[in-house]
């Protein structure tokens, strides 16, 4: 017995919450339907709608509680009737119901619905129960089908329209483009580069030259040159530089370049195209001494 | 029997180059320094060898690189939303020719120098460049490192890397922004393909959109920059999309 009057309470008490808070979003919606009905949108009501209906969800789930003992079995029978001002009931009912009296409790403590709702409601069953129980099914089924197209209808075309609306934004950068610009920046695919076929070794006259500087590199690797250097070749070589202070010790990536300047002369003993910076013959054999002119390739190493 | 030519030899002078002197420029470097080479032109002697410095007084320096590019039409947005969230500074557009030089030696790969010029900025100093490869293995590593070197020249760049016997390889004209934050620098630029060699006048755009870079120089070993790197690259993302890019994959 306690036990089951202490859950009544309880269960009373969160079906009151309940109420409630389905009362305050209400009458918030009808506010919003009056005052601001010029500037109401459609997806606005919809969130309405949809906050009430959550809301009536939760009162069902609340009903169906097992703890919650089955309503119908509770009578409510009014005790005292009275026409006068009852302060306590003013402020349960937040001053809805002032007075306890004949004309209010009829409406406030009604368990059937109106006699026209009742004639309704029994044509509606008789209807139901002449049709038959097969037909009846048909009719479900159809319309659960019915209503699954449409929801899937509804749900295709929101896909779709989503994605077209997101793609002209979305395309703000082509892949492709990255790794072509990438490609170009690191190793000049794309962009006209004249790599000479073969060895870019000194002495290719074929490449189409791109102002004075490869110009006079070519024109100057064609001079073939025999015996002593007497030619004057304006240019220098950096080997200088770094062989400073120490003749004979170089850094390594030097000797490199070097080397590979000189790999093509060899190849073709008659030309003394290495020689990078020679000056007049006279500082040559000043140098080499008297007794190596004979052999006076210069090497620079 | 061969001998070596002493750079005690005299006569050089009206011979030589004026040799490229080196110093180091902070802005294209992003605050590092560089080597410092003097070479004494009158004497034409160079220093004790124990003052010279090929890469001596600096630190192995790497650069982290993140890549991706933005189209044409979506360039403003980027421009508008890198300027928010970089150092506060005015606007800044560059127009560079680049020119890559090779030099083929025996090995099977050839070394590679960038030589870049400024095309906008009257005085500029020459920017050479050198690139190792990526390295490699390192998987949470966010960005692309690599070894770094970068010097500032006079402008006879060209003709002494032509006399070193480096050929060039290919050229091209870079138009664009460049943003800082901090050790970082984020260019945003097209590429032009030059017709005419040698001409920068007539160029064509390469494509329809502009490379991003993301790139910080940092000494090596310095992973933590990587993370900042990925960190920035992530407010940038539905625009664009900085990523490694591993530039053998592309070849």
């Amino acid at each position: 017995m306690q036990r089951e009057e202490k859950q009544l309470e309880a269960s009373l008490d969160a079906l009151l919450s309940q109420v409630a808070d389905l009362k305050n979003s209400l009458g918030s919606f009808i506010c919003k339907l009056e005052n601001e009905y010029g500037r109401l949108t459609w997806p606005s009501v919809l969130d309405s709608f949809a906050l009430l209906s959550g809301q009536l969800n939760t009162l069902n789930k609340v009903l169906k509680h097992e703890k919650t003992p089955l309503f119908r079995n509770q009578v409510i029978i009014p005790l005292v009737l009275s026409p006068d001002r009852d302060e306590d009931l003013m402020r349960q009912t937040e001053g809805r119901v002032p007075v306890f009296s004949h004309e209010v409790v009829p409406d406030h403590l009604r368990t059937k619905p109106d006699p026209e709702v009742e004639e309704q409601e029994k044509q509606l069953t008789t209807d139901a129960a002449r049709i038959g129980a097969d037909a009846a099914q048909k009719q479900i089924q159809s319309l659960n089908k019915m209503c699954s197209n449409l929801l899937e209808k509804i749900s295709k075309e929101e896909r779709e329209s989503e994605s077209g609306g997101l793609r002209p934004n979305k395309q703000t950068f082509n892949p492709t483009d990255t790794n072509a610009l990438v490609a170009a920046v690191a190793f000049g695919k794309g962009l006209s580069n004249w790599r000479p076929s073969g060895s870019s070794g000194p002495g290719q006259p074929g490449q189409p030259g791109a102002g004075t500087i490869l110009a006079g590199t070519s024109g100057l690797q064609q001079v073939q040159m025999a015996g002593a250097p007497s030619q004057q070749q304006p240019m220098l070589s950096g080997v200088q530089m770094a062989q400073a202070g120490q003749p004979g010790k170089m850094p390594s990536g030097i000797k490199t370049n070097i080397k590979s300047a000189s790999m093509h002369p060899y190849q073709r003993p008659s030309c003394l195209v290495f020689i990078l910076a020679v000056p007049l013959r006279c500082k040559v054999k000043k140098l080499l001494g008297q007794e190596e002119k004979k052999n006076a390739r210069l090497q620079l190493w | 029997m061969r001998k070596i030519l002493s750079p005690r030899v005299r006569g050089y002078r009206q011979d030589f180059l004026k040799i490229a002197q080196v110093y180091p420029v902070p802005y294209l470097t992003g605050g590092s320094e560089s080597s410092c080479v003097v070479f004494n032109l009158d004497t034409m002697e160079a220093p004790p060898v124990t003052m010279m410095p090929v890469t001596g007084g600096t630190i192995n320096m790497m650069e982290y690189l993140l890549q991706g590019s933005v189209l044409d039409h979506s360039l403003e947005s980027l421009i508008h939303r890198l300027r928010g969230l970089c150092d506060n500074m005015e606007p800044e557009t560059f127009l560079d020719h680049e020119m890559v030089f090779l030099l083929k030696g025996q090995q099977a790969s050839p070394f590679v120098l960038r030589a870049r010029r400024s095309m906008d900025r009257a005085g500029a100093p020459w920017h050479l460049r050198y690139l190792g490869q990526p390295e490699m293995g390192d998987k949470n590593r966010h960005a692309l490192v690599r070894n770094c070197v970068d010097i500032a020249t006079s402008e006879n760049l060209t003709d002494f890397l032509m006399e070193m016997g480096f050929r060039m390889d290919h050229e091209f004209v870079a138009k664009g922004h460049l943003f800082r934050k901090g050790i970082m620098k984020i260019m945003v630029y097209k590429i032009f393909r030059i017709l005419v060699p040698g001409n920068t006048d007539s160029t064509e755009a390469l494509s329809l959109s502009y490379l991003v870079e993301l790139s910080v120089v940092a000494p090596a070993g310095q992973d933590v920059v990587s993370d900042d790197m990925k960190n920035f690259a992530e407010q940038l993302k539905p625009l664009v999309h900085l990523e490694k890019i591993d530039p053998k994959r592309l070849m």
